[in-house]
């Protein structure tokens, strides 16, 4: 919130180049993310959509380049260091695959918070009002193999926002979903995003879904080629 | 076109009950957020014509403390007009008027920058698609809100995949367009 | 055939390592398979006294060389789990590919013909090699073999890929019968059913009818060997069984109380599916029990020979035999570890997207590999504790038994489940370094 007043950018990617065996993703990739911001990631399949969010949720290392968080290089962070920041700051959703198939959905909202030393039952009630705030509720003990795909995504927002992270990573969320269901995973989304000054990376092919953003920035080939600044945050 | 269903748009409003100019106007403009706002003009006019063909009648006047205005309502020929316009299903397009096509088109034939131009309708596209999913997930948006804007934002989008496909084939279309 | 062999080599050829992997093993547990029933055809082959110049006059005689024939017999279990174990590497792929070949329009039997010849193609490859090395030691002692062992030779050779083949053309049942429940469902039950008793019970009877082919006292029933084979069959039962009810119950219960992530996670995993590692379980099970008991006997029959009572026989013979079997059954147990590391990791191999997303998330590497010990270490707990227990009576028993009394109790046995125990662990552990492998972010978003 105070870097939205200065303007200083939250997460900042600078050059990025990362290359996987002989195919290039990433050629100079440059992006900023302010608090509180909610930005589409758009681009064709292949452009590099997904490492530029793998490099800036520190899930992967450029080859080249800087990722700056806060302050910090995440480029240059051990990997433990790493792994506890995208637990307590860092929320993350994909298009599926990102919940245990074996734990309830009560469970599994519920386990970044067990993983932090929160008691479980404590753990528990929290998840059950994040489940209960995304229209998950009464369905608490089933598992994600018995959910449908827009409840499942829905169990996973909540899973990475529990936590209340300063950024949420979020990868095709709507990808494997029919277009209502999508729509209201992208609703849940914003409306707690806005509410709750987390800053969301989303990337996306869908224009529809690219419109619940703040900004949009477009990648070709490796490199981000246009930057649509657009409403004022305040909205 | 636009007369043709303000008159349908009219009867169907005046089949809940009878309703004067001003009236109609405003639920209108309720009950269709994003459609053009209509003209105070436009709504007597097309009463009058509705009056005219026999559609709609005066049911009198009520001035309720304020300025006299005319009650229209319904005739049973306009109830069965209404009901054959509902049923009737709307033509799919059958002309639609691309004026994006013919920008790109002209584009080239003056040695424009067609590949600019579309970058910049995108840009203008998604403006317009962000401001339509800021109002339908506002807080406290009413469906009829939600469902008109999803409409608007669908024919947008189908103009933004049109845009896509057709800027990764603009040198194929200027070789074919400097041909002819 | 040469059409749907030609497809077959293409496909493996384009498939990922998991796949080779599962071939290799599978060639391995034939080569095995065939080592172990070629000892036991030929020495079985043999008629009346014999001498051989292995093991201290050990085969000389028939009645040694029928105990040592059951054993290698006995030996073909835990090669039979391994090669189960085996077959299920990388499964979940290949059945999908074959699913699509199904859906792209090819015959029920085509698909099976396809199947076939790749597990087919490995075991032969095994046992090629097996019976090679076989017919090479033979000339080499310069033995004559009579026609009956040749003629056993060959049916090993023939009989393991014959074998192999029908094991991957029934495996392949639910593809065949509904390609589209396979490409969906995204883990396969895998509660043992009535064809996996079927074939077990198949096999013993098969085991025990060659056993006694082999004897050639007319009119004797053997009742030792039968009583063993029984009771171990009876064990194994008891085992399986076991495994699954406590994988089932420590699941319920600890996935109910626990606050640790590692232990909900592993909890929760063998409540969903108690029998996914019964085999590889139930197998470490019986080494536990066949191992602690013979530490037991050995230890009396030691005292025994020591003591110079009812000698028979040079003291070699008898120390021969044993070291025999304590390696018969360290064979058993390095065989069942080797299983229980396959399957730990064809258990990553499978999940490796919904780890990788876990990683993602932030969810310690350490926290992953906690689970997947657990989930080795929660359910054979109480397990090898019981089967610890029994092997130790069976020693206690023999001990109390035999003649002269006031042996000293085999207190050395109770070692055994312990060491039991941290091999399956450390055999589970094996797969750790694969854990870190399979949690790359290109797992992240391709099934």
């Amino acid at each position: 919130m105070n870097n939205a007043a200065t303007g200083e950018p939250l997460l900042a990617a600078r050059d990025l180049v990362k290359t996987h065996g002989r195919t290039s993703a990433l050629r100079g990739a440059s992006l900023d993310l302010r608090a509180g911001e909610i930005l589409a990631v758009t681009g064709a399949s292949g452009s590099g959509k997904s490492t530029l969010l793998h490099c800036l949720a520190g899930i992967v290392r450029p080859d080249r380049g800087s990722v700056t968080y806060d302050g910090q290089r995440l480029d240059r962070l051990p990997e433990k260091r790493l792994s506890e920041l995208r637990r307590t700051d860092f929320g993350v959703v994909f298009q599926f695959g990102q919940l245990i198939p074996e734990l309830t959905a009560l469970d599994n909202v519920a386990l970044p918070l067990m993983l932090a030393g929160t008691p479980r039952s404590r753990a528990h009630e929290r998840a059950g009002e994040w489940l209960e705030r995304f229209g998950v509720r009464g369905q608490e003990e089933l598992r994600p193999g018995e959910m449908s795909g827009g409840q499942a995504q829905r169990t996973a927002l909540a899973r990475a926002l529990v936590t209340d992270p300063k950024v949420v990573f979020a990868d095709e969320p709507t990808g494997a979903l029919d277009s209502l269901a999508g729509e209201q995973v992208m609703t849940a989304l914003a409306h707690t995003a806005r509410e709750s000054g987390t800053a969301v990376l989303l990337i996306t092919h869908d224009a529809r879904t690219a419109a619940y953003a703040d900004r949009e920035a477009s990648l070709h080939d490796g490199t981000v080629v246009a930057e649509d600044a657009a409403l004022e945050v305040t909205r | 076109m636009i007369a043709m269903s303000t008159r349908h748009i009219l009867l169907g409003l005046l089949a809940s009950g009878p309703s004067h100019g001003y009236d109609l106007k405003r639920r209108h403009d309720a009950r269709f957020p994003q459609a053009r706002p209509l003209a105070y003009g436009q709504v007597y006019t097309t009463l009058q014509r509705l009056v005219r063909d026999g559609l709609a009648e005066v049911e009198g006047t009520d001035s309720d403390g304020g300025p006299e205005r005319t009650v229209y309502r319904t005739t049973d020929e306009g109830a069965r007009e209404l009901s054959r316009w509902a049923g009737e299903t709307a033509p799919p397009a059958p002309f639609v008027t691309n004026e994006i096509f013919a920008k790109v088109v002209v584009s080239i034939l003056g040695g424009g920058d067609p590949a600019a131009y579309l970058r910049a309708q995108r840009a203008a596209h998604m403006e317009r698609m962000r401001e339509l999913t800021a109002v339908k997930t506002a807080k406290g948006a009413d469906l009829a809100t939600v469902l008109s804007a999803d409409y608007a934002l669908n024919h947008l989008d189908a103009d933004l995949r049109w845009m896509d496909t057709t800027a990764a084939r603009l040198t194929t279309l200027t070789a074919e367009v400097d041909a002819a | 055939m040469t059409a749907d062999l030609r497809l077959a080599w293409h496909l493996v050829r384009g498939s990922d390592r998991h796949e080779w992997w599962r071939i290799a093993l599978t060639g391995v547990g034939a080569l095995l398979a065939s080592a172990l029933a070629l000892g036991a055809v030929v020495l079985g082959a043999l008629r009346g006294h014999h001498p051989i110049p292995v093991a201290d006059g050990l085969l000389d005689n028939p009645g040694e060389r029928a105990g040592v024939v059951a054993a290698l017999l006995l030996l073909l279990i835990p090669v039979l789990g391994f090669v189960g174990q085996s077959a299920r590497l990388g499964a979940v792929h290949r059945d999908r590919r074959l699913a699509g070949l199904r859906l792209a329009g090819a015959t029920p039997w085509q698909v099976r013909r396809i199947a076939a010849a790749e597990t087919g193609l490995a075991c032969l490859a095994g046992s090629a090699v097996a019976t090679l090395a076989c017919v090479v030691l033979m000339v080499r002692v310069g033995d004559h073999p009579s026609v009956w062992a040749w003629a056993g030779i060959a049916v090993v050779a023939v009989g393991v890929p014959v074998a192999g083949t029908l094991t991957g053309v029934l495996a392949l049942r639910r593809v065949v019968a509904s390609p589209l429940g396979t490409v969906r469902r995204a883990r396969p039950r895998t509660r043992p059913g009535l064809m996996f008793f079927g074939a077990v019970a198949l096999f013993l009877g098969a085991l025990f009818v060659s056993y006694l082919s082999l004897d050639r006292r007319p009119g004797t029933v053997p009742t030792g060997p039968m009583l063993v084979v029984s009771g171990l069959a009876l064990a194994g039962a008891a085992a399986l069984w076991l495994v699954g009810a406590t994988s089932r119950l420590t699941g319920r219960l600890l996935a109910a109380r626990t606050g640790n992530p590692a232990v909900l996670i592993a909890a929760e995993r063998l409540r969903d599916d108690p029998w996914a590692a019964a085999r590889t379980h139930a197998a470490v099970l019986l080494v536990t029990v066949v191992g602690t008991g013979f530490v037991g006997v050995r230890q009396t029959l030691l005292e025994v020979l020591h003591s110079g009572k009812q000698v028979a026989e040079d003291l070699s013979f008898y120390t021969t035999g044993l070291d025999l079997t304590a390696a018969a059954i360290g064979v058993g147990l390095a065989i069942t570890l080797a299983g229980l590391a396959v399957g730990t990791a064809e258990s990553l191999a499978t999940r490796r997207r919904t780890l990788a997303a876990q990683a993602a998330a932030g969810v310690p590497h350490a926290v992953l590999g906690r689970a997947l010990l657990l989930e080795t270490a929660l359910p054979l707990a109480p397990g090898v504790l019981l089967a610890g227990l029994g092997g130790a009576a069976i020693g206690t028993g023999y001990a109390s038994l035999t003649e002269g009394g006031g042996w000293s109790m085999p207190w050395a046995a109770l070692l055994v489940p312990v060491a039991v125990y941290a091999a399956s662990l450390l055999a589970a552990a094996t797969a750790l370094p694969l854990l870190r492998r399979s949690v790359r972010p290109a797992e992240l978003r391709y099934a």
